[in-house]
């Protein structure tokens, strides 16, 4: 998935997720905040994506795997409950800078049909919010300013997208009235 | 990443592969043909008119050696007529011109740059592929060559709004199965609209990958089984589509 130096890739792998840990080990105390103790079986901790993943899926020493990865507090069902309400009121940024990346990465692990709906559906209707606030520079500023302030990395980077192209199309037709 | 600009082409771009396109003048003065790579032009003989690409066309212009006679579609008549077809028509955009008969044997087939699209015999009620660059570019180099440009410039800023909203609409439509109607999409709206739409379809596939990653897996576990749905393991797996 993407290549191997892509930076959103490398910012959607550290973003934590909640692990519970299967098997008590001995020192690892630190993760939770105890500096000298051993983690114990049936705690709770926040791993990177990458971390838990690996130790998730990892059963090559013996038959059960360390960790057992839970879906994050940013694809909760309260979250996706809003999403499926109004996707444009939701402030993706304060979830997961990456929301859409870590959505794909976690549905990677999960099975989870429902969850692909509705990340398509508010990806799409919030897309067409971007592209009216894209066309509209005065919208970005004024009342569409908190709407602006939750995108996502992905939903920015289109926002980009559409506000240059038009800008160019806007610039070409100024140098041609010269 | 090496290279600044994105995908596609830049809309000054496209505006020089619009200056290929024939467009009618009427010279002023006496001109003897020229020999050129990208075609022959005819010898300029005052009162008749020429068709030229448009880049020479607006040379000529600028020199005030020739006048342009601004093709039909340019008109505030046919502008409103196409602009009351796109406002009514929800879905799809106003159709492009008819190519011409399929030439016979012994003929060559003309193909874009060389179509009479936008000279005087053009068609009046459609819009050419270059349709806004085209505009754009008479109404600023030639301006009083039309018989109302404030009325044809604000025609054709209304058409490229309704045009683009709908383009942005059809966003809402993309799905695995779904599609958006872009016959008749002119070339600048091509260039304005390719890097939103091209986002979104990306998003959308990221977002599905794993959905389309099952149907593959599946696919090809079928392609090896040599038929569809064996055993109670796939059955379970029917069940999660």
């Amino acid at each position: 998935m993407g290549s191997y130096y892509d930076v959103d890739a490398i910012l959607t792998d550290a973003q934590k997720v909640p692990c519970t840990m299967e098997l008590t080990v001995p020192g690892l105390g630190y993760l939770e905040g105890n500096m000298s103790g051993d983690i114990k079986q049936g705690s709770k901790v926040e791993l990177p994506l990458w971390l838990g993943e690996m130790l998730a899926l990892s059963q090559s020493l013996n038959t059960s795997s360390l960790v057992t990865l839970d879906p994050p507090s940013a694809l909760a069902p309260r979250v996706l409950n809003a999403l499926k309400a109004d996707p444009r009121t939701v402030d993706l940024r304060a979830l997961a800078p990456h929301f859409y990346n870590l959505g794909a990465r976690i549905l990677e692990l999960f099975e989870e049909e429902e969850m692909i709906e509705i990340l398509s559906d508010s990806f799409k209707s919030r897309a067409g919010v971007i592209a009216d606030q894209a066309h509209n520079p005065r919208g970005a500023l004024g009342e569409g300013a908190d709407f602006m302030r939750g995108l996502d990395e992905n939903e920015r980077q289109l926002f980009r997208a559409a506000h240059d192209s038009a800008k160019a199309v806007r610039t070409w037709m100024t140098d041609v009235k010269k | 990443m090496a290279l600044p600009l994105p995908p596609g082409l830049t809309p000054p771009e496209v505006a020089f592969l619009c200056e290929m396109e024939l467009v009618t003048v009427i010279p002023r003065q006496r001109l003897e043909g020229l020999a050129l790579l990208g075609g022959p032009i005819a010898a300029l003989n005052p009162p008749h008119r020429t068709s030229l690409p448009l880049w020479l066309a607006l040379l000529l212009k600028r020199q005030r050696r020739a006048n342009i006679l601004p093709p039909p579609w340019l008109s505030p008549h046919s502008l409103t007529a196409i602009l009351d077809h796109e406002t009514e028509n929800e879905e799809g955009f106003s159709p492009p011109p008819r190519l011409p008969p399929q030439p016979s044997n012994n003929t060559l087939p003309i193909s874009p740059p060389f179509l009479p699209s936008s000279t005087a015999e053009a068609a009046p009620d459609a819009l050419p592929y270059h349709w806004l660059e085209l505009g754009e570019m008479l109404l600023g180099a030639a301006s009083d060559d039309f018989e109302d440009p404030d009325n044809v410039r604000k025609l054709l800023r209304g058409l490229r709004e309704v045009r683009m909203a709908k383009l942005r609409k059809g966003v809402d439509v993309l799905d695995a199965g779904g599609g958006v109607q872009m016959n008749g999409v002119g070339g600048m709206e091509v260039s304005e609209g390719r890097a939103f739409i091209g986002g979104v379809v990306d998003g959308l596939r990221k977002i599905a990958a794993s959905r389309e990653q099952q149907r593959r897996d599946k696919e090809r576990e079928e392609r090896e089984n040599g038929y569809p749905g064996t055993g109670d393991y796939e059955d379970d797996e029917m069940d999660m589509q």
